[in-house]
């Protein structure tokens, strides 16, 4: 009973029970919907369904297997969206840091950051393909777009959050405007930095798997669309559809597991706070 | 005294250059688009990217069809938003109320934010084909869960800092006049998380335009702003797929605004 307990007040007991939960409402609802439908495979497969075709050796195109051929798409996809992801890193921070050195800048640009906040840049999509007539150069730009709003305006936050007096500090030491940013600014964002990649990073790997659905040619949200369309078994649609959601969400953690080895600081002030 | 004016001149200048800039640096970009400068420094003709007046030439004459779409995403927005957030509140509540066993829900939840939207809307579509007999109706069903999964996340983690990052003492006080949960949560943890839940909704409202918009890509039935975008342009019409934009851009400012209006209104009473 005191095991019992103790299990149910830790955190990852509690998490690992809620996806239990969720794996047996899934299961109930496969249960009822294989009884009921002609195709349960297109609504709501077993689990073990899908884990079958993932193992399993049969050749869906004649050379390739499913899992093989979800893995090379993914690999097109996740390339690109790490490309605009990267470009839109950085030019989100150099955004930032002109924002914070020229007030100008920060006058001119800061309105449009929110407004581009708002509009929905994804719905956009089709139109930056036809302006670019390529789709990889397309799938890059939006990534870097969605990228980089919420760097820029997370690491601005950041440079705005230096305490007066270490700024002071800095100042009295009679340190240049490179110093100032080099030993002080820019280490204090960091924390800010990573919050805009967090949110970012997910929608980069969203962004490149919907431009892929635009145009046929390799990529996740190609492979999705055909599957879609019953061009080939519906377990590759799952697969897809698992595995983008596990790349969303292992993208968000990756990022949490840089900034852990990037700032060490940071670790030690948690702990402190436990 | 002249100190005083000097410096009020000085944050006249700092308010008045904070809206001027921009709004040239707007102005700049419209006189450069229409020129057609812009057409050149992307290498595209004017079919691809038009003129704004042309743009807004095309909103005018369309505007009976684009209203009919624009009513289908609001639709799906407004209710996607509705459903998303009141569930995510009642998951936060829920949480409060068996901190331990909830919290791992609200793991869960926040995972779920991570997921791409492409990925929810086919799956959604497949499990609305019960819904109706009607293509439009299911369509609108599927769209509305994908835009409640994707506001719920963010609704439960903000709402439930909210309803847990309470005021020092206040609990205890309350504990003092023996208060039960449903008085806790109707004195204090409420009107503790209603800056909180503009928080959400800041996040949330943007989001759900765009997954409206993605969903409608999607879907079986094809109506909506983000459809009409795709439609457009696959068949090479680009000055009507520019006004769709511009229609979906429209929407998500004015939410934003509306938005930012009742958080005013909501969170002065609350201040005090």
């Amino acid at each position: 009973m005191s095991v019992l307990k103790r299990l149910s007040k830790s955190k990852y007991f509690n998490t690992v029970l809620w996806i239990v939960i969720l794996i047996i409402v899934w299961e109930i609802g496969a249960t009822v919907v294989a009884a009921t439908k002609r195709s349960p495979e297109n609504i709501l497969p077993h689990l073990s369904g899908i884990i079958e075709s993932v193992v399993s050796k049969d050749t869906i195109n004649g050379s390739q297997t499913a899992v093989q051929m979800v893995l090379e798409n993914a690999k097109a996809t996740i390339s690109r969206a790490l490309v605009g992801f990267g470009i839109g890193t950085a030019l989100g921070f150099v955004l930032a840091l002109f924002m914070s050195r020229f007030k100008t800048v920060e006058k001119i640009a800061f309105p449009y950051l929110m407004i581009i906040q708002m509009i929905p840049i994804l719905g956009m999509a089709p139109l930056i393909f036809a302006i670019t007539q390529d789709i990889s150069k397309s799938r890059i730009i939006i990534a870097a777009i969605l990228t980089f709003y919420p760097v820029a305006t997370n690491t601005l936050a950041g440079f705005k959050a230096v305490e007066k007096e270490k700024h002071e500090l800095m100042i009295s030491y009679a340190a240049s405007k490179f110093q100032l940013y080099t030993k002080t600014m820019i280490p204090s964002c960091i924390p800010y930095f990573f919050t805009g990649l967090k949110i970012s990073a997910p929608m980069a790997i969203t962004a490149s798997i919907l431009v892929d659905t635009l145009q046929g040619g390799i990529g996740l949200g190609c492979l999705l669309s055909q599957a879609l369309k019953g061009a080939m078994s519906r377990y590759v649609f799952w697969q897809i559809v698992f595995l983008s959601a596990f790349i969303g969400i292992f993208s968000f953690l990756l990022m949490g597991i840089i900034e852990y080895i990037l700032c060490p600081y940071k670790r030690k002030g948690n702990k402190q706070e436990e | 005294m002249s100190e005083k004016a000097l410096k009020r001149k000085k944050i006249d200048f700092n308010s008045v250059s904070s809206v001027l800039y921009p709004v040239l640096f707007g102005i700049l970009i419209f006189v450069l688009w229409e020129c057609g400068v812009l057409n050149t420094v992307l290498k595209t003709d004017t079919n691809i990217l038009p003129a704004p007046t042309r743009i807004a030439g095309i909103m005018s004459e369309n505007s009976s069809k684009i209203s009919e779409n624009l009513s289908a995403t609001m639709t799906v927005i407004i209710w996607g938003l509705i459903a998303g957030s009141f569930l995510g509140y009642m998951a936060a509540v829920f949480a409060t109320r068996f901190p331990n066993f909830g919290k791992g829900a609200l793991t869960v939840l926040s995972v779920f934010n991570a997921i791409p939207i492409v990925a929810l809307a086919p799956v959604f579509n497949n499990w609305t084909k019960d819904v109706s007999s009607e293509a439009s109706v299911r369509s609108t069903v599927a769209k509305i869960l994908v835009v409640t999964v994707v506001c719920a996340a963010s609704m439960s983690i903000n709402a439930y800092r909210g309803l847990t990052e309470l005021k020092p003492f206040s609990l205890d006080l309350m504990k003092s006049y023996a208060a039960d949960n449903m008085t806790v949560f109707k004195k204090l943890r409420f009107h503790n998380s209603i800056p909180y839940i503009f928080t959400a909704l800041k996040v949330s409202v943007p989001s759900s335009v765009i997954t409206a918009l993605v969903s409608e890509y999607f879907a079986e039935y094809r109506m909506g702003i983000g459809r009409q975008i795709r439609d457009n342009i696959s068949i090479a019409q680009y000055s009507a797929g520019w006004a769709y934009i511009a229609v979906a851009c429209l929407i998500g400012i004015l939410m934003y605004i509306i938005l930012i209006i009742f958080e005013g209104i909501f969170t002065k009473r609350h201040r005090k």
